[in-house]
């Protein structure tokens, strides 16, 4: 087997992890200072006061080219999310139904009854399934 | 072997014909990476109890022929999804839990709406968790439950267990949960009240953006995304790599937004005034004091956890009160410890052990 430290492809590898650390250890270590957090906080204040700006902007824009808005998008994509849920619940509330009734042939197969809660850990003597 | 330069002089054809069919691997799997999607994640089969604004409550189909008596209710942090504990078969936590015969629910969390910008930390704590918790004992017949809290979600559950400090909650199982907000040092000077003016953020944006939570994530460590991708380019022809890599960079960049009241009191009461460790924290007026908290609890924590270190999450077992309480070092980072190849072999199993005494 070739030594570690004659592969190159060995070496870059070592190369690119030390120069993460490195880079995250000086990166860490200036973040730490008071400066760092006074600079980031201004111009992050900024940038979110003006992303605001923005998106109200473009919002009414698209409100007037009468196109959707990445917003009303995400929200009509959980809406959709949400009824498939529900549709979910129905359906499982119906296999339950179904199940009760005793189910004619041909139906839906009723759910698996729930398994009993008897289980005991393997050092009380109870099996490990 | 050269023995002045530790060169195996024989070795030097295959690893060169190793190396070009790993490059052309690569240009063949780089376009498969580039026009495929990732595995699909989250996908043990589960039914939906419960869908109420940001708030998702599952229950995990069994997989066992016979079940412990008590039910567990995970609760996720409210800035990730759910579905880190759901990977792929083989390596989800869920999944795991189910074979060895525990019946599981997942408190989960969808973005909170622009309408949704006001709700608060009473909401989570007194609100969500608990109406979740109630629905746990309606839907499994238990009135005993089992808690299981990630990241911050722990510290939603210890707030919940110490004002609930009378059940119903049996068990509590913490995973990186702080308590020392002193202790996280960058997001500490991320947020340094002399110059973040956090009322001013809410007030403007509404709810905290995705991308103001995932960047600040992605501050603590800054040369690591670019390093990844090398290392991804570098992989790119080992299939195993790539759909780990997916799997991990999508929920890891799937991050979701905080409802502003909820941000606003993070910030000056645990980020600032450091509530939660000084005992002074209460919610919607009731007091949340972690030594009344007497179950048995396990704290699971990271070696090198950057985004929880160590000494943040070190005082929840001092400062609580139950007699029956272990803190477990894994190896692994913040996200290694629940999911991956550390969690499987390590993580895992020592949950089942103590959890499965502590469940009949």
């Amino acid at each position: 087997m070739a030594d570690k430290s004659n592969d190159p492809v060995a070496i870059w590898q070592n190369m690119i992890g030390e120069m993460e650390k490195g880079f995250n250890a000086f990166a860490n270590k200036a973040m730490e200072s008071p400066e760092f957090s006074k600079v980031v906080n201004q111009v992050g204040g900024v940038s979110a006061g003006a992303q605001k700006q923005l998106s109200d902007m473009m919002e009414k824009y698209l409100v007037s080219m009468n196109l959707p808005s990445r917003a009303q998008m995400v929200s009509m994509a959980e809406r959709l999310q949400s009824i498939e849920g529900q549709l979910n619940e129905i359906k499982a509330l119906l296999h339950q139904i179904h199940g009760q009734a005793g189910a004619p042939a041909g139906g839906y197969p009723a759910p698996p009854p729930r398994p009993p809660r008897t289980r005991r850990p393997p050092s009380a003597g109870g099996e490990q399934k | 072997m050269n023995a002045t330069s530790g060169l195996d002089l024989a070795s030097i054809p295959e690893r060169i014909q190793a190396e070009v069919q790993r490059a052309i691997q690569r240009s063949i799997k780089g376009v498969e990476y580039i026009a495929t999607s990732g595995p699909s994640l989250g996908s043990t089969p589960k039914d939906i109890l419960s869908v109420r604004g940001t708030m998702n409550l599952y229950h995990y189909r069994p997989m066992a022929d016979e079940i412990y008596r008590i039910p567990i209710l995970i609760v996720m942090a409210t800035t990730n999804r759910g579905y880190i504990l759901d990977m792929v078969p083989g390596q989800s936590f869920i999944e795991f839990l189910l074979k060895r015969g525990y019946d599981v629910y997942m408190l989960d969390w969808t973005a909170p709406k622009p309408e949704e910008k006001s709700l608060a930390m009473e909401d989570y704590v007194l609100d969500f968790i608990p109406d979740c918790v109630r629905q746990v004992q309606q839907d499994s017949g238990e009135t005993d439950v089992t808690v299981i809290g990630y990241c911050f979600g722990g510290v939603l559950s210890l707030l919940y267990g110490s004002i609930f400090a009378g059940g119903p909650m049996k068990n509590l199982i913490c995973f990186t949960t702080p308590v020392d907000f002193r202790e996280m040092k960058l997001f500490q000077n991320f947020s340094d009240r002399r110059y973040f003016d956090v009322d001013r953020l809410i007030d403007s944006v509404g709810n905290v953006p995705p991308e103001m939570i995932l960047s600040s994530f992605e501050m603590l460590r800054p040369a690591s995304r670019a390093a990844s991708q090398v290392q991804l380019w570098e992989n790119i022809w080992n299939d195993e790599y790539v759909k780990s890599y997916r799997m991990f960079d999508r929920w890891a960049t799937d991050t979701l937004p905080l409802a502003g009241e909820y941000f606003r009191t993070i910030t000056k009461d645990l980020m600032w005034d450091n509530k939660l460790y000084n005992d002074t924290m209460s919610v919607g007026g009731r007091k949340a004091d972690i030594s009344k908290i007497t179950v048995p609890i396990l704290h699971a924590v990271a070696e090198h956890d950057h985004i929880v270190p160590y000494d943040a999450a070190k005082p929840l077992i001092q400062k609580i009160g139950s007699a029956d309480k272990e803190e477990v070092m894994l190896k692994g980072g913040h996200v290694s410890l629940v999911a991956g190849a550390n969690a499987i072999k390590r993580l895992w199993p020592k949950l089942d052990s103590w959890l499965g005494e502590r469940s009949t």
